[in-house]
């Protein structure tokens, strides 16, 4: 490591128009969508869990759609995501289904873990969705690992990793982001800074301003920065991040800054929050900014309208399939401990 | 058939599995230029080449990590926890996130991986490096838990748990790296959940594991030449899964039932298996069950201490023939 | 309550304390064995007055006192009277844990029990060869194997005759069996002193050697095979031949109409199948209308001991289950005169599922007073079933066929078809005379025929 030039923070710049439109109206398309199904989806799980449907706690990432979208739209389909228990959009936007999740949240037979998972480890393994994560911090070697083996299997697979602020003060995000420099792994570590750990500001228990992006050098990692509410932002600076691991060049942290509409969890009423801090981040909500950027690179009204009644057309179906499905028997209560189904620990 | 060391048949035991597949990997700390701390991996890095053989930076949680992310994405690692007491600083990848994925995602997740450690006392280390700490990992739902007592069971068993595509916790009983044992030839695979009676008596059932099995065996010999008890005893081999049937068997036929275990007397593993006998044989009881085991203290370093904690074959002999009639 | 010396006799004007079956401290329900008195004449079980706590014993075992002498007093369970001293709570750190059990000698170990249960034989009278005495598992195994001498079905010697429990013990710490020693009391019964009359004489028995003679080899008839009888069958032979020797057996039968019965199963049998998951059967009805007879008529409920007919106060309903023809068992629904026709037949199905899986325990097996064989399935017209001693009578009940029978009307006698068993009843000619079972069998008979057991089964 030689000279170490501190690295320029990125933040949301960049001209909004056609002449340097590197992304394109598809991609965009894709990138609202995304976000808006998460959205929508994140919105009824706060419904019914007021109606007492979703039981337990629920992690909700209302506000944090444009880190889950930027980063799924940048990802091959056999790319690896690990995500916390905060994980419904991340789970959503690479492709599970809704009633997969809303099911799962709910305790249903439909949902993508037979109810024996719950809110906080949606999984899909058959999109690379592969696993959430309630451990703080437990998922950052995990996710190295998944880089390991891609690299071990000679394959140009990316492994993902999303998690809070607050994992950055734990050991294991120390391990894993010194290890995956030490063995150049393809992995890509992004902290979402929504500015809490849990019900306290991150900056009142933490040695540096930047959680994340403050200590990459102590990993010989670049300093990166970006808008967290602006999906266009995001998925640039993933597709820079996938680039070097793809090329072998070696693991890459970023942090995203962002905010959360709601409270840490669903028994949160997030009072420790400054008076109109939620109001001002309400204006660079990312999915009325994302769509005013629609409008701004000539997508019609209409089409807008289209793809949301398109949403909440399917995210209606999800909630009903996902209420008749039934809770799941006790036929399901023993099996699927061990790879041969069952939960055998004697003859 | 050969004479190998147990700490040169674990070396084997991973060999054999490497060669027969190229998804099993290996890392841990100064296991591949060093070869293990107790020698116990030596010639692994030159057959098998850095990327199959890995040195790691002094990170439980992150290679525990590396070794179940890769589980889940194609590879069949072997992960090395250098003294098993370093567990509890890692035990999270290994109880929360190891045991329990499968489970959760309702099977989505399979995590091959087998997790090696040196286990226990006897060799003067002191109380942060001598622990039998088998019994927390029994006690952990998702996990298999496997301690050879043998050269020929240490290759056996590692066969096996290398093939087996759950997580399980190895437990290589350090005191008995040096003891030699015959080996047979050729790919030697022992199965899970499968007890070994080493010796076969009439009048007293002995379960013992690991490090205590040679113990117990000596004792047998002594009650039987000098005291007239003629005792069974049976190696589990395996935690989980447990061969209940075996250790019934024997119990209904003797009538008594000893266990002789290295770990700290509460909730040791062979509570489990006196509570499973004494709901199953009760009326078969000729007398009650009793546990030899270590005190419930953390192990002294002192070898004339060490050697007054854990079960010795005195201790042993003593507690059978005053309890037998 | 005080306990007090009972009288035995009309002339008798004292006691002794043979064996106290509780101690200071233990909990004693009412009608439970709580001691046992001597005379020169009997030894007799006294059952408590009263349920609650032994708070004093007075009079010690062997000791002799007038009768009318308090014994010993029970703290009645909520009813603290004045006089009653609390028990010294001398439960200090260091006591040691209080036992459940009185009973004195070493203690039984599972193996052991179960074993005796099996085999049916009396600890009291197996000497032990473990630690302080212990009878280990060998030591019973070892006395199966030789069938041993001091082997017992019950409380009595091969005679017949009641061994009390201080005999009994006698004979197990000499090592000694009944059949050995003459008695000399009340109908040849061995006495305490007969027994030490016996030692002093000839000293203990030596232990059962190996070198028994075995009996010359049976010729195995042509065509035919030799099979040696089980243990079980052996036992169970015994029994029979020493309750024949024993009481006077007579034998006396009803024909009963089991319409009402019949129309009862008809009506309830689906319901009752989908919920249990197992048939109504004649069985449990009949054993109701047993257990109401025998309120009217309770002597056919007792035992004999001695010179005295001792009727008791539960009855204790043994159920003889056959073992797929390898042997026989008679496990007993305790209180069954305080179930229902509901409750009986869950308990009787209970204990024969599990006399069949061999999960009987010592308890399920012991303190029947009256006895039930059913060869009912098997369509058989009469059975004479031999006594369960120490009883005093045992009722078979055998095939329910479809008979034409004579139903008087209004309009005359009409011919009907019914439902139609015999019921027979063994019975202990010393107990009572033909007249008293006559009269049971009459009182059964009607209780079978006129009860609404519809309404007892809803």
């Amino acid at each position: 490591m030689a000279s170490k030039k501190k690295a320029p923070v990125k933040s949301n710049t960049g001209g909004r128009s056609r002449a340097n439109d590197d992304i394109g109206e598809d991609l965009r398309r894709k990138l609202y969508l995304s976000q808006l199904e998460c959205r929508q989806v994140e919105q009824k799980a706060y419904d019914l869990f007021l109606q007492n449907l979703i039981k337990g706690t629920s992690h909700l990432g209302l506000g944090q759609e444009a880190i889950a979208a930027g980063f799924a739209t940048a990802m091959k389909p056999k790319d690896y995501t690990f995500c916390t228990y905060r994980g419904h959009n991340h789970t959503l936007a690479r492709g599970a289904s809704m009633e997969g999740v809303l099911g799962e949240l709910m305790g249903r037979e439909c949902g993508l873990l037979g109810g024996k998972g719950g809110s906080m480890h949606l999984t899909s393994v058959e999109h690379g969705a592969m696993g959430s994560y309630a451990i703080i911090g437990a998922h950052l070697p995990i996710a190295m690992g998944a880089a390991w083996s891609a690299q071990y299997r000679g394959t140009d697979q990316v492994s993902v990793c999303f998690f809070g602020d607050g994992t950055t003060n734990i050991g294991a995000f120390h391990e894993a982001l010194n290890m995956s420099q030490v063995w150049k792994l393809p992995v890509v570590f992004v902290c979402e800074n929504n500015l809490y750990m849990e019900y306290t500001p991150i900056s009142e228990v933490t040695a540096v301003e930047h959680p994340a992006a403050d200590r990459a050098s102590a990993y010989g990692m670049e300093r990166i920065i970006v808008d967290g509410n602006d999906a266009d932002e995001v998925y640039r600076t993933a597709q820079t991040a996938f680039a070097r691991a793809r090329a072998g060049d070696g693991p890459s942290l970023i942090e995203a800054m962002t905010y959360r509409h709601s409270g840490h969890s669903r028994a949160d009423p997030a009072t420790y929050r400054p008076e109109g801090e939620l109001e001002e981040w309400k204006k660079r909500d990312p999915l009325p900014t994302y769509r005013a950027r629609l409008l701004e690179f000539g997508i019609s009204e209409m089409d807008i309208i289209a793809i949301e009644t398109d949403v909440t057309r399917r995210v209606d179906a999800a909630v009903e399939t996902a209420k008749a499905s039934p809770p799941p028997g006790e036929d399901v209560l023993m099996t699927q401990m061990w790879a041969d189904g069952g939960s055998a620990w004697r003859n | 058939m050969a004479e190998l060391t147990y700490r040169e048949a674990v070396a084997a035991g991973m060999a054999q599995e490497m060669r027969r597949d190229p998804n099993v990997v290996f890392l841990g700390e100064d296991v591949a230029a060093a070869g293990g701390v107790f020698k116990t991996t030596v010639g692994l890095l030159e057959e098998f080449g850095p990327d199959r053989v890995r040195d790691t930076p002094i990170s439980e949680q992150a290679i525990l990590g590396a070794a179940m992310g890769a589980a889940m994405t194609g590879l069949r690692p072997i992960a090395e926890i250098m003294f098993s007491d370093f567990f509890a600083v890692c035990w999270d990848l290994v109880a929360n996130e190891m045991a329990k994925s499968r489970y959760m995602t309702d099977g989505q997740v399979t995590v091959p991986v087998v997790v090696r450690c040196a286990n226990g006392g006897g060799v003067r280390f002191g109380a942060q490096h001598s622990q039998s700490v088998e019994n927390w990992a029994m006690a952990v739902p998702g996990l298999k838990v496997v301690a050879p007592s043998t050269p020929a069971d240490v290759i056996g068993l590692l066969a096996s748990s290398v093939r087996d595509d759950d997580p399980v916790v190895f437990f290589e009983q350090k005191s008995l790296y040096a003891t030699k044992g015959e080996v047979p030839d050729g790919e030697h695979v022992v199965p899970l959940g499968q007890a070994n009676i080493a010796r076969q008596g009439k009048d007293a059932t002995i379960v013992a594991l690991a490090a205590m099995v040679p113990r117990a065996l000596k004792a047998a010999e002594i009650l039987a030449a000098e005291h007239g008890i003629d005792a069974t005893v049976i190696d589990p081999r395996t935690l989980v899964p447990l061969d209940t049937r075996t250790i019934l068997e024997e119990t209904i036929r003797t009538g008594r039932l000893f266990t002789v275990e290295e770990n700290p007397r509460l909730c040791g593993w062979g509570a489990e298996i006196v509570s499973i006998v004494s709901e199953e044989a009760f009326w078969d009881l000729d007398g009650p069950i009793v546990r030899i085991t270590t005190p419930h203290i953390p192990l002294p370093s002192a070898d004339a201490l060490e050697d007054l904690a854990l079960p010795s074959v005195e201790r042993i002999v003593e507690t059978i023939r005053t309890s037998v009639d | 309550m005080n306990v007090i010396m009972p009288q035995l006799g009309e002339t008798v004007a004292e006691g002794t304390v043979s064996v106290w079956h509780k101690k200071v401290g233990d909990t004693v329900a009412e009608n439970e064995l709580l001691f046992e008195v001597s005379t020169d004449k009997v030894e007799v079980e006294v059952p408590a007055p009263a349920s609650g706590v032994i708070t004093e014993i007075l009079i010690a075992e062997g000791e002799t006192v007038d009768v009318g002498t308090t014994l010993a007093v029970i703290a009645d369970g909520g009813n603290g009277a004045a006089d009653i001293v609390a028990p010294a709570a001398a439960a200090t750190a260091s006591a040691p844990i209080a036992r459940q059990s009185a009973s004195d000698g070493p203690p039984l170990s599972p193996a052991v029990r179960k074993l005796v249960a099996e085999h049916g034989l009396d600890p009291a009278a197996i000497s032990g060869s473990g630690l302080k005495g212990r009878i280990t598992k060998a030591d019973v195994l070892a006395l199966v194997e030789t069938g041993g001498g001091a082997v017992l079905v019950g409380n009595r010697d091969p005679r017949g005759q009641p061994l009390s429990p201080v005999v009994r013990k006698l004979l197990g710490a000499h090592g000694l069996s009944a059949a050995d020693i003459s008695g000399s009391g009340h109908n040849g019964r061995i006495k305490r002193g007969d027994v030490m009359a016996f030692v002093s004489a000839h000293g203990p028995a030596p232990a059962p050697t190996a070198s028994k003679a075995l009996p010359a080899p049976a010729k195995i008839p042509a065509g035919g095979q030799i099979i040696p009888l089980s243990k079980i069958r052996k036992l169970t032979g015994a029994h029979m031949v020493a309750s024949k020797a024993t009481s006077p057996h007579v034998l006396q039968a009803v024909e009963v109409d089991f319409v009402r019965i019949e129309r009862a199963r008809k009506a309830h049998g689906e319901a009752w199948k989908a919920r249990e998951g197992f048939g109504l059967t004649y069985l449990p009805f009949l054993a109701r209308a047993v257990c109401r007879a025998i309120g009217d008529f309770p002597h056919i409920n007792a035992s004999i001991d001695g010179d005295n007919l001792v009727v008791h106060g539960r009855v204790n309903l043994g159920i003889a289950v056959d073992l797929g023809f390898e042997g026989l068992m008679v496990p007993v629904v305790k209180d069954a005169h305080t179930r229902n026709v509901a409750g009986l037949a869950l308990a009787i199905r209970d204990l024969s599922t599990r006399a069949r899986d061999g999960k009987l325990t010592p308890d399920d097996l012991t303190e029947g007073t009256y006895t039930l064989s059913n060869s009912g399935p098997f369509g058989t017209l009469i059975t004479a079933p031999v006594i369960n001693q120490p009883q005093v009578a045992i009722l078979s009940t055998d095939g329910v066929r479809k008979k034409p029978v004579v139903i008087e009307s209004e309009d005359g006698d009409l011919i009907g078809i019914r439902p139609i068993g015999v019921i027979a009843q063994s019975f202990d000619h010393r107990a009572f005379d033909g007249a008293y079972s006559a009269a049971f069998l009459s009182r059964l008979r009607e209780i079978v025929e006129t009860t609404d057991w519809s309404a007892e089964l809803s």
